[in-house]
């Protein structure tokens, strides 16, 4: 098999990828794809990243075999590849710092960012605070409503949060907003994209940044299992958490990879988040992806429950694993995710995550009394804490009282 | 093959209007562009509504969603600007858009729609390294594929970008979306000069210019051969309370300002 080498110089993920941004935003892509390229060679850099790492988020993060859930699914063997136990939450610092360090070699002086659940937003504010530099946060009004506990902790931490009110006032929005606060600062700001989607080199220096999951991940599940996976899960929204597991197994051409897209009310309805399943090619925030779209090529709104998977776009690199058929990708509505959300509370005393409440949804619904003996990894990407209200509301719990 | 209004641009002082297709409806906006082309500016810039129009400013974006309300379709567009082009006489007709518009409606048929009635047109998100399958099209049907160059873009990037530049080049004078605030004209003047040296094309200055003395600095303090004003126009709009009739005349007043 030809080993995987994306994306090409220019960012193309077979045809996927690209940087469509004004001009005045390409000399800054262009520089900061050159500096990318040369602190990927610097080996302080990585030693100063991978301290950050195990000393400020707690990595390696473990490898929990989820017995329960297991035995409850009458399947394959699951385990947990637990980044919600990383500072802050979620996998979202594993790129925040790789970013700010960046910036910092680079001599900005100002970080922006988009955000939707608000945990890239909070991971955002945490480092800045880390390393004393102003931050501002972009995120849509409806978000704002529905991830409270983020928006207050983003505050404490020091940011200043930037109310988004055009369009869909989410994060499709939000991200709008940052780039034209990129467009106007150019000179002193750095933006750090939460996830594997806008222009190149964003996608590629995300997955980066992630890969940590997978790398870490493989050598946990050789320890014990003694040998690959047969199953890799995880959600996909712009599609980092995703990318950052499956990409060390890519070459893996046993390990089959499943990403789980959210579809809201369905993914044949017009409320649905399912860019893979419902969407076709296009361009939005200056990569070629799939979308969602109409057919003059205006992008529609997007839904789901969880903030963090409500986007009408996903990342170049998951288009292209979808078209060349390494990767699968599935969608799961509202009201699965919700259920999976509290079985998996029930069942294994985590509380996850919406966002993988999703992936393990799929996991139940399509391995049950299936799969015997084989070994799944899924990725949990992030802790239900910040879902509480919206969760208590959906499910009917009056979480005031 | 037929000419293009963009080869024979005077020589300085030249205008350019932009304004949002469809903008605030459909029918109004026939009548908007008609009162633009009586005052026959040298060039009208048509904008394509599109749902996320990341380089524009507050002001285009609402012109965009008040367009889109009632879903304004590729082809209403196009269809407008080809029933405008009667009347174009001298008038260059340049089309401003995001590359999603032109690639869902397909390019062919974009080119087939347009040829002939516009000269050239502007792919905001179209960077000079995506451009070459459609910049060859777009020649080989006389439309000039114009560039954008911005404070941000240096000298050896500039060479590249205006290698072969045909109709005018578009030299944004703030870093910024359109309808930004401030203008340096020591270093629009600088950046202009230094296009000049690479490129004899006509340069015009954007984003930014709101009044008859933008205009006149920017004619008298720089070597720009022109200006392009889109927000300005449309702000009238909102600036008298979105009465259709009151913005027909206050825009009547500003082109006839701006006309220097
Ligand atoms: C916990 C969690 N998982 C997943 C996502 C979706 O992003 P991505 O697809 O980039 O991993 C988010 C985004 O906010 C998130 O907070």
């Amino acid at each position: 098999m030809k080993k995987y080498k994306q994306p090409s110089t220019i960012g193309r993920f077979g045809e996927f990828g690209g940087m469509y941004v004004s001009e005045t935003l390409m000399p800054l892509l262009l520089d900061l794809d050159k500096s990318y390229k040369k602190i990927q060679k610097d080996k302080k850099f990585k030693k100063e990243l991978n301290d950050l790492f195990k000393n400020y988020v707690g990595r390696p993060s473990s490898l929990h075999y989820a017995k329960n859930l297991s035995k409850y699914i009458n399947g394959p063997k699951i385990y947990f590849k637990r980044d919600e136990l990383n500072h802050t939450g979620a996998h979202k610092i594993n790129n925040c710092l790789g970013q700010i360090l960046l910036a910092k070699k680079m001599g900005k002086t100002r970080i922006i960012a988009e955000t939707g659940a608000g945990q890239h937003g909070v991971a955002t504010a945490t480092v800045c605070a880390l390393f004393g530099l102003p931050c501002y946060i972009y995120m849509g009004s409806k978000d704002i409503e529905r991830q409270k506990p983020n928006v207050f902790r983003m505050k404490l931490l020091g940011a200043t949060i930037i109310p988004v009110e055009s369009g869909s006032k989410s994060l499709k929005d939000a991200m709008n907003e940052a780039l034209r606060d990129w467009i106007k600062n150019v000179r002193d700001t750095f933006y750090i994209i939460g996830s594997t989607a806008g222009p190149h080199p964003y996608p590629k220096m995300v997955r980066d940044f992630q890969s940590v999951i997978g790398k870490e991940a493989r050598e946990q599940i050789l320890k014990v299992e003694k040998k690959l996976p047969d199953y890799l899960i995880a959600c996909v929204g712009g599609g980092s958490n995703a990318m950052g597991l499956f990409y060390p197994f890519l070459n893996d051409k046993n390990v089959k990879i499943i990403g789980v897209e959210a579809a809201g009310k369905g993914a044949k309805t017009e409320e649905t988040a399912a860019t893979m399943t419902s969407g076709t090619p296009g361009i939005l925030h200056g990569s070629y992806s799939y979308v969602l779209q109409d057919n003059d090529g205006q992008i529609k709104e997007a839904h789901s429950i969880s903030a963090g998977l409500d986007y009408p776009g996903v990342g170049p690199e998951h288009s292209y694993l979808k078209d060349i058929k390494r990767v699968k990708y599935f969608g799961i509505t509202d009201k699965e995710a919700l259920e999976a959300f509290q079985t998996c509370s029930k069942l294994e005393g985590i509380i996850p995550a919406l966002e993988p409440s999703h992936a393990l949804a799929y996991l139940i619904k399509a391995f049950k009394n299936k799969h015997k003996n084989k070994v799944v990894i899924l990725n949990l990407c992030g802790r239900g804490d910040k879902d509480l209200f919206t969760a208590a509301k959906a499910i009917g719990f009056d979480a005031d009282e | 093959m037929q000419m293009n209004n963009l080869d024979s641009l005077p020589k300085k002082k030249i205008l350019s209007l932009f304004m949002t297709c469809g903008f605030p409806t459909l029918n109004q906006s026939k009548k908007v562009f008609n009162e633009m082309l009586s005052h026959q500016p040298d060039i009208i810039e048509f904008g394509l509504p599109f749902s996320d129009p990341m380089a524009d400013g507050p002001i285009i974006q609402e012109a965009n969603k008040l367009a889109l309300r009632s879903k304004l379709s590729t082809q209403q567009s196009l269809n407008l600007i080809k029933e405008l082009s009667k009347s174009k006489n001298n008038t260059s007709f340049v089309i401003m858009c995001y590359l999603n518009t032109v690639r869902k409606f397909g390019l062919n048929k974009f080119i087939k729609n347009i040829k002939s009635i516009v000269d050239g047109i502007i792919i905001v998100d179209l960077p000079f390294e995506e451009e070459d399958e459609i910049k060859k099209l777009l020649s080989k049907n006389n439309i000039h594929l114009i560039k954008l160059i911005s404070p941000m873009t240096d000298k050896k990037r500039s060479q590249k970008l205006l290698k072969n530049s045909k109709g005018f080049i578009y030299y944004i004078s703030a870093t910024g979306i359109t309808g930004s605030n401030k203008l340096d004209y020591k270093e629009i003047n600088k950046n202009v000069k230094s296009i000049k040296r690479m490129s004899s094309v006509p340069v015009l200055v954007g984003f930014g210019i709101k009044s008859k003395k933008d205009v006149i600095d920017i004619s008298k303090k720089t070597n720009a051969d022109g200006v392009i004003i889109g927000s300005a126009l449309i702000q009238k709009y909102f600036d008298i309370k979105m009465d259709f009739n009151k913005y027909l005349k206050s825009l009547k007043k500003f082109i006839q300002e701006v006309k220097i």
